[in-house]
């Protein structure tokens, strides 16, 4: 009675051995050609798919630094989030009319939990003994769909995502505290600037006006006459008023 | 072949080391580096805070000094006070001891203990320092109280964040 | 000496068969990329694995330096990154690994799909499978609040919001992840982080080897 290296007993209360699953390697002659030992032989070829693997993976990392935005702020309600890539297509999904409003429950729920039960109950629903993608069209033809589906839909939500405005609005800015009781800040607030300018002018949904390069007629123009996503017609104060905001915003550096 | 000195297994076995030790240091040694980064920092402490002491006020008895500084600790900026005891001995020289026990880090008092005039003592377990911090043979401490780093400008103490230990007293 | 080690603790244990069992098995000719180039299909589930051990190491060695506060988080995640030698290396492994194990773990889903291997008598390893896959998905969900910053906060109230949308239980529900009623903050952060750092990677281990103690038992599905 010696298994292994040979093990003696005293008052030998265990299983007897016969009763145990025999130590035999799993035989393979049904599928003929080269079998081979998964140690050493099979073990070495894994990790040198692993190696280089990793080698790739490292350069991944330190080419492209981790991204970290600026301390979660829940008073900036101007931000625009966006999930981690692989929720793209749900969060896409949220978007159609059909999927959202009323019907909601279906875009949430109902699509997408059908389609993961159906991923987690895949065997029970394709049970024929056939294995080749093209003998059960049905399985396949449903996953290929299903694969379309998200490509599709991660593709809108990045296609139409406007990649330059998330990183600057998530940008870790420097904030200098402008002086709050000026009354030209007074007038800012009232015209609303504030809201897309940030409450220390360092930014929000729109421009960072602390230490702007313009001059204070330009900064007379553009909140007279706004500029780019910004329309005109913003301001309603009164000249006088206009020209104490100018050199307000003039006078703060970065 | 069977007189061959490599067989095929143990060059296999030699390569699985191998490449397994690869993927083995190379995941895991930036966590290490990372890990053990604290250790690498060089100490910055090198400045000099300066105190509400003037020299001229130093006496022969060791007087309670305390002083601040802001300390960061990671991600972490304090406040933090640190005492010292601090008297001129006989030569003049200044002296200004940590008054942390080398025993067990309680903190030790000038003349506080009628039975040990003229000591540091440490109510914790009863250690003894002599006035130039050197410990009392019999106590629990196992060496002398260590000293803070002085500087003198303008008339006033300037002394080290942190007090070192006394080398060879 | 090690092989004396070795013997006494054999002599007392027999633990010859059980490593015996894993290195003597046969790999069968099919799924070896030595022989048929296409095989290297079959690496991909391996490949998600060793992922997840560098997700679990990094993650081991990140939380020496992380907080899960949300006055301190940021701050020690900006200063492991920037101040820490290496801190930006580790983080970005965890970064960039939580996507590569997802892009891994579709491939291999895919690979076992097509192949059909999921059938008679695979299915229980299937649905191991699936659930791992799940745990994944919560897990780079959680995970991505950890960090504190903009997005982070954003993205959590859109995915809470979708919780609370849910009939019937929806603000229980959310109430129950986000531990406040209307408040997305400090008791969001920690129950978040317990859920990534300790419920999910527990429930992902067990899981794990269940895998793998099925894949011993019934083997590779054989060529198409």
């Amino acid at each position: 009675m010696k298994r292994g290296k040979g093990m003696k007993f005293v008052g030998d209360s265990r299983v007897p051995i016969n009763n145990r699953k025999p130590n035999i390697p799993k035989d393979y002659s049904e599928y003929p050609g080269k079998t081979e030992a998964f140690y050493p032989d099979f073990l070495l070829k894994e990790w040198m798919v692993g190696a280089v693997f990793l080698i790739g993976f490292l350069c991944l990392v330190v080419v492209e630094p981790p991204p970290l935005e600026r301390i979660a702020d829940p008073t900036d309600t101007s931000y625009i989030p966006m999930p981690d890539w692989y929720f793209l297509f749900l969060y896409q999904l949220l978007k159609y009319s059909f999927a959202s409003g009323p019907y909601n429950i279906l875009g949430a729920f109902i699509i997408p939990g059908l389609a993961f039960t159906a991923l987690l109950l895949a065997p029970f629903l394709d049970r024929g003994p056939k294995r080749r993608p093209l003998d059960r069209p049905f399985a396949t033809g449903f996953m290929l769909l299903a694969i379309c589906a998200i490509f599709y839909l991660t593709w809108e939500a990045a296609g139409h995502h406007d990649w330059e405005a998330a990183k600057k609005q998530g940008m870790i800015r420097e904030v200098v505290e402008v002086d709050k009781e000026d009354p030209a800040y007074k007038i800012l607030e009232a015209n609303t600037c504030l809201s897309c300018h940030g409450g220390n002018l360092e930014g929000g949904s729109g421009p960072p006006l602390a230490g702007t390069k313009l001059s204070v007629d330009e900064i007379k123009d553009i909140a007279k006459n706004g500029k780019g996503s910004m329309p005109p017609g913003i301001f309603q104060g009164t000249d006088e008023e206009l020209q104490q905001i100018a050199e307000f915003i003039k006078s703060i550096e970065k | 072949m069977s007189e061959q000195r490599v067989t095929r297994r143990q060059f296999l076995s030699y390569t699985i080391m191998g490449v397994g030790g690869f993927m083995a240091v190379a995941s895991v040694m930036p966590m290490l580096r990372m890990a053990v980064d604290p250790v690498l920092q060089v100490e910055a402490g090198g400045d000099f805070i300066a105190t509400t002491v003037k020299v001229d006020e130093l006496t022969n008895e060791p007087t309670r000094v305390d002083f601040q500084f802001e300390q960061e600790d990671g991600w972490y900026t304090s406040n933090v006070t640190q005492t010292a005891w601090v008297y001129k001995d006989d030569k003049g020289e200044i002296i200004a001891l940590s008054p942390v026990c080398k025993h067990l880090g309680c903190t030790v008092n000038w003349n506080s203990n009628k039975d040990h005039p003229n000591q540091f003592f440490c109510p914790c377990h009863k250690g003894l320092y002599e006035k130039d911090g050197t410990n009392v043979p019999g106590t629990p401490p196992r060496g002398p109280l260590d000293r803070y780093k002085y500087k003198v400008k303008d008339g006033v103490l300037y002394l080290s964040r942190r007090a070192s230990a006394v080398r060879g007293a | 000496m090690l092989n004396k080690v070795y013997d006494w603790i054999d002599e007392r244990l027999d633990i010859t068969p059980l490593w015996r069992d894993v290195a003597d098995h046969e790999v069968p000719e099919h799924v070896n990329p030595a022989h048929h180039f296409s095989a290297f299909v079959y690496c991909f589930g391996g490949l998600t694995f060793f992922v997840v051990v560098i997700q679990v190491l990094s993650g081991m060695f990140l939380s020496m330096y992380y907080v899960p506060d949300i006055e301190r988080a940021w701050e020690s995640v900006y200063y492991l990154q920037n101040q820490v030698a290496f801190g930006q290396i580790v983080r970005g492994m965890h970064h960039w690994g939580a996507s590569i194990v997802i892009v891994m773990m579709f491939l291999h889903t895919l690979r076992v799909f097509f192949q059909g291997a999921y059938k008679k008598p695979r299915e229980l390893n299937w649905i191991v499978g699936v659930l791992i896959f799940f745990v994944m998905l919560a897990l780079g969900l959680t995970g991505y609040l950890l960090p504190w910053d903009m997005k982070a906060l954003n993205a959590t109230k859109v995915t809470l919001d979708i919780a609370q949308s849910t009939p019937l239980i929806g603000d229980m529900l959310k109430t129950l992840l986000s531990g406040d009623e209307h408040i997305v903050g400090a008791e969001t952060l920690t129950r978040f982080f317990a859920i990534h750092v300790f419920f999910l990677p527990a429930a992902l281990l067990g899981l794990i080897g269940l895998h793998f103690l099925m894949i011993r038992k019934q083997g590779i599905s054989g060529p198409l």
